[in-house]
């Protein structure tokens, strides 16, 4: 099975359909009622109070943490926004123990990636978020140790999930916990009857700064605003071509790195699942600060994916290499041994 | 304070050694508090001993605020069956409590030889922290090599080592630090 897919490329976070039991309004809140504070565990709801904060008079939903009895104090208004949901229900933990019992070997390896989108599943991702946390750092850890920051969230992760099973399935959290790592480590010989687990949590996407790689982007430099028909890919092969004369394998190198490149990002969306395939696109049109051809990108993605710019063009230096070649090789063979190719060696 | 009462008959230098590993682990005082009877009410038919009754039925010692208390017993111990199973238990204590048992039925055998005393030993001490960790709101760790790890895991060690990671260690010596008595 593989991890959790990447984050959800094109709708926004208010788009995405809520997790499961999501509270979208404070008036379904009754006293004595038991919620989930995301990152803060269950609480169980005291009652509604109205309190004068800086000269205006809030409303307040007054909550009790189970844990601890620390208060917690939510205005009603927030109250949809803040990601407030029901206790998972019985059904929704099986999901999570089948989901948890699953082969699991493929764990993000970006830190960066991995950190936000797990806060991110912490806080938007209900019990099952919560699961795929602690799931996917478990893997993670199988690899390699944690890191300091991801082995607290390794634990936090862990305390949220271990206490909403206790009090969904009505056990002791030390049991819970035990629950949580027969499935996740079975004993020797211990094969589970396991259902297809539920599907994984959608994230919003996030505006990604990403720099571009040396010789990404070379068609967003702008020129075709300046209304100037330049051949660049022709001019920077006649430069290239005049020094890599004398070792054809240079170029030739060169050229199949780029194309390396661009195949390795086109196939992309084949190796992903198709949640992930807009993904990649989203990231190149991210990139360059042009956000006309931003919206342009993200209206058509399939036709990108048919055609994708940077595998042309990184096709077109392996044919124009050899006529460059032929066009200057008195130039080339006058030029001393130094200039010529002291960055190919 | 650690206080220790065994359900069943243990060796006294078994135990010795046992309170010895504990000061070692959580730099708190250890103190044997002596033989008592299991519950009855906590037996199964068959023959085990239902390790949530069994801490709630078992008999009072007199202790302090934060003081834990660490039952032992020889017989096997039964948890409820979750959503895949019942997991095998070796321990079982209240989470942030003051309470925990541990059995040495699913212990390798003492034997007679030093060595494998020895070993017999450290296995004890190993399940006694892992389930005296719980109480200092440890929850299970990742690495092998910690106390922490859960019991029955395939990638649990031969002969596991009976202390905690480093991670465990100063997690529980905040929670130590921060006790009233």
């Amino acid at each position: 099975m593989r991890g959790p897919p990447a984050r959800h490329p094109d709708e926004q976070r208010e788009q995405l359909p809520a997790v499961e039991g999501t509270i979208a309004d404070a008036a379904e809140l009754k006293v004595g009622d038991r919620v989930v504070y995301p990152n803060q565990g269950v609480c169980a709801v005291v009652g509604v109070e109205e309190k004068d904060i800086a000269g205006q008079k809030l409303q307040l939903v007054r909550m009790q943490r189970e844990e601890d009895g620390a208060a917690v104090l939510v205005p009603k208004n927030k109250v949809p926004s803040i990601g407030l949901r029901r206790v998972a229900t019985g059904a929704q933990m099986e999901g999570v123990f089948h989901y948890l019992a699953a082969q699991f070997d493929d764990p993000e390896l970006d830190w960066k990636v991995r950190h936000r989108d797990n806060a991110d599943r912490l806080i938007a991702g209900g019990v099952l978020g919560v699961a795929e946390v602690v799931k996917g750092l478990h893997s993670l850890s199988r690899i390699r140790p944690l890191p300091t920051k991801e082995r607290e969230q390794y634990d936090n992760a862990r305390h949220l999930l271990v206490h909403e099973i206790a009090v969904s399935l009505g056990v002791p959290a030390v049991l819970a916990e035990d629950y949580v790592d027969f499935a996740l480590m079975p004993p020797a010989g211990v094969k589970f009857d396991l259902k297809p687990p539920p599907k994984p949590v959608l994230l919003p996407s996030r505006p990604k700064k990403r720099r571009p790689a040396a010789g990404e982007g070379e068609d967003d430099l702008g020129l075709g605003d300046l209304g100037l028909d330049l051949d660049l890919a022709g001019a920077l092969e006649g430069g290239a071509a005049v020094p890599g004369a004398d070792v054809p394998g240079a170029e030739g190198e060169e050229a199949e790195g780029g194309e390396a490149h661009a195949e390795g990002e086109g196939a992309e969306p084949a190796r992903e699942a198709p949640e992930a395939a807009p993904e990649a696109e989203g990231e190149d049109e991210e990139a360059p600060a042009r956000p006309a051809k931003a919206k342009a990108g993200k209206a058509k993605p399939a036709e990108k994916a048919k055609a994708p710019p940077r595998a042309k063009a990184a096709a077109k230096p392996k044919a124009a290499a050899p006529k460059a070649a032929a066009r200057k090789p008195a130039k080339a063979a006058a030029k001393p041994a130094a200039k010529r190719g002291g960055k190919k060696k | 304070m650690i206080r220790i009462v065994t359900l069943d008959r243990i060796d006294p230098s078994d135990v010795a050694a046992l309170s010895g590993t504990l000061y070692r682990a959580f730099g708190v005082g250890t103190e044997y508090a002596g033989d008592k009877p299991a519950p009855p009410e906590a037996e199964l038919k068959d023959g085990r001993l239902e390790a949530l009754k069994l801490l709630r039925e078992a008999p009072h010692v007199r202790s302090l605020p934060d003081d834990k208390v660490l039952y032992i017993t020889s017989a096997p111990l039964a948890l409820k069956a979750g959503p895949l199973g019942e997991p095998p238990c070796f321990g079982f204590a209240d989470f942030g409590g003051e309470r925990a048992v541990i059995t040495t039925a699913k212990l390798p055998a003492r034997g007679v030889s030093e060595a494998s005393v020895e070993a017999w030993r450290k296995r004890l001490a190993r399940e006694a922290i892992h389930a005296l960790g719980h109480t200092w709101d440890l929850h299970h760790c990742y690495d092998a090599k910690c106390a922490m790890h859960p019991s029955w895991s395939q990638g649990l060690p031969e002969r596991p080592d009976s202390e905690l990671c480093v991670f465990c260690r100063e997690k529980s010596e905040r929670k130590i630090r921060l006790a009233k008595t």
